[in-house]
């Protein structure tokens, strides 16, 4: 176990990986307590399935790398469905099942189209940190400085839209401009961490963690280090565990997140936190 | 200039889907006055207000000389969302995320404000566990970090003090007198309307009538501008 852990840090090639989750972690650590405390899991989820309709378009463009296709596609799906609930009576859950399912088969005939088939598709839905190379790397470390700067800067006015949409507006905060904000750097997150963690696993990263520090936490403080504990602890449990017992990281980093919430779950009664009526 | 009127709205007409919900209200506010702005449910008080607050599109003019404050009515929100009353202040009060910690002269700055509205004990509850008083004066508090000269108060409701504190009504009025400024208290319910109160505003679509208490509350008024419902009035009458 220990060998694999300190190829991590002697390997060029899995110290890129390494880098490369662990800037995915951060940036989904950071971004989660916003993502969930604005509800917003269903949105990301919508945002992650259209990446692949970006992948597609740049296998049909014959490009090498489909990185600011995947980013821009994303992006422009994120920003329909944000105009759309403007203008529609539907639920936002209903428009979010119609804007995944829509980029989603849109995705996959292309994908077809370009692939003839649906060979390496396993790549996106599931993630493959084998095959990321420094340009991924890159980009993940930049996106987490993104990531880390827009939740400094504006956090608490993300909070502050996350208690009331109302009262934000009242406070003079330009609610729009800020939503406007948050859905592009949901879409740029997600499409940028599709390659190492699948489109189907990004958005249980943005979820996870939060969810399980928001059981513990009585705080806002408590819930930001909770859940950037939780996100980076299964960042690297899941793939240091998961190289040691030849598993795919992605799944494996998901799991320990998602025990980590299960144990948070069986811990909240015994911290004798208030339950909230409805 | 101390004589220019706090609030002068002029002709404001707000329309929605072809309707008017508030139509060719003229007022004039002046500073350190308890003012009570009632009418029936669905009357465009609140649309008022958020005219004034420059929320949404109006016709006409509002002209505004100070800061407002303004407590939401009956603030719906995530009562699971992990929070202390201290963050919630100090998310408008310091641009340090409070996610890494709210700074001294903040946490200083809070305990003031909720003194000041007799929740000092709040600072370290959680927003989601607060009672229907308790959250009015945590709102209350957050309207006065401002400093307003015009605070707007929509539906503050009744009995919902906190016991061996000072009332609600008793906060207001030290507003008034204390910090010269214009408290607007917005109600369906004519139980704002007392005895302190200096003006009274009757809204039902169109401004029904406006003057001083004693004036105002006769059977015939308060049957214009609530379409009959005496009962209303009778109902609190009994004080």
């Amino acid at each position: 176990m220990f060998d694999v852990i300190t190829n991590y840090f002697t390997n060029d090639w899995q110290a890129l990986i390494l880098v490369s989750v662990v800037c995915v972690c951060l940036t989904t650590g950071v971004l989660s307590p916003i993502v969930v405390s604005s509800r917003l899991a269903f949105f990301s989820d919508a945002v992650a399935h259209s990446t692949l309709a970006g992948v597609a378009l740049g296998l049909l463009l014959s490009l090498d790398n489909p990185i600011t296709l995947m980013v821009g596609v994303a992006i422009v799906v994120a920003l329909i469905i944000a105009s759309l609930r403007q203008v529609t009576t539907l639920g936002l859950d209903t428009l979010l099942g119609v804007a995944m399912a829509g980029s989603l088969a849109a995705g996959l005939l292309m994908y077809h189209a370009a692939e003839k088939g649906y060979a390496g598709l396993h790549n996106y839905l599931f993630g493959q940190v084998a095959l990321l190379g420094p340009t991924d790397m890159w980009a993940l470390v930049a996106c987490a400085v993104v990531a880390v700067v827009v939740g400094a800067r504006w956090g608490n006015r993300f909070f502050l839209l996350a208690v009331s949409r109302p009262l934000a507006q009242a406070r003079g905060v330009p609610v729009a401009r800020y939503e406007f904000l948050l859905i592009v750097l949901l879409g740029l997150v997600v499409s940028l961490s599709v390659r190492a963690v699948g489109l189907l696993l990004v958005n249980a990263l943005l979820i996870v963690p939060a969810a399980t520090s928001r059981n513990l936490a009585r705080s806002v403080r408590g819930m930001f280090w909770g859940s950037l504990g939780v996100a980076l602890f299964a960042g690297l449990c899941g793939l240091f565990v998961g190289d040691y017992l030849l598993l795919p990281p992605a799944p494996a980093i998901v799991v320990v997140a998602v025990l980590l919430f299960i144990v948070s779950q069986a811990l909240r009664p015994l911290l004798g936190h208030h339950v909230a009526e409805a | 200039m101390a004589t220019e009127p706090l609030l002068k709205c002029e002709h404001v007409t707000v329309s929605a889907g072809g309707r008017k919900l508030v139509e060719d209200v003229s007022l004039t506010l002046p500073r350190g006055q308890l003012v009570a702005l009632i009418g029936p449910n669905g009357a465009g008080k609140t649309t008022l207000l958020r005219a004034i607050l420059k929320l949404i599109k109006y016709d006409g003019r509002i002209e505004i000389n100070g800061r407002i404050g303004y407590v939401p009515q009956r603030l719906q929100y995530d009562r699971t969302l992990p929070m202390t009353v201290l963050e919630f202040m100090a998310l408008t009060l310091q641009s340090r995320p409070v996610a890494f910690g709210v700074s001294g002269r903040v946490k200083a700055r809070v305990q003031e404000l909720l003194e000041s509205v007799g929740a000092a004990r709040l600072a370290r509850a959680q927003l989601g566990g607060l009672s229907g008083g308790e959250l009015q004066r945590v709102m209350l508090a957050s309207a006065l970090q401002e400093k307003p000269e015009l605070l707007l108060l929509d539906e503050p409701a009744a009995g919902v003090d906190i016991e061996g504190e000072a009332t609600f009504t008793e906060l207001i009025l030290h507003q008034v007198r204390e910090h010269n400024t214009t408290v607007v208290l917005v109600s369906h319910d004519l139980s704002v309307v007392s005895d302190i109160t200096d003006q009274v505003v009757c809204l039902n679509r169109t401004l029904k009538c406006v003057g001083s208490a004693k004036d105002l509350l006769t059977a015939e008024t308060i049957a214009e501008v609530f379409g009959g419902h005496k009962a209303v009035y009778g109902h609190h009458h009994h004080h």
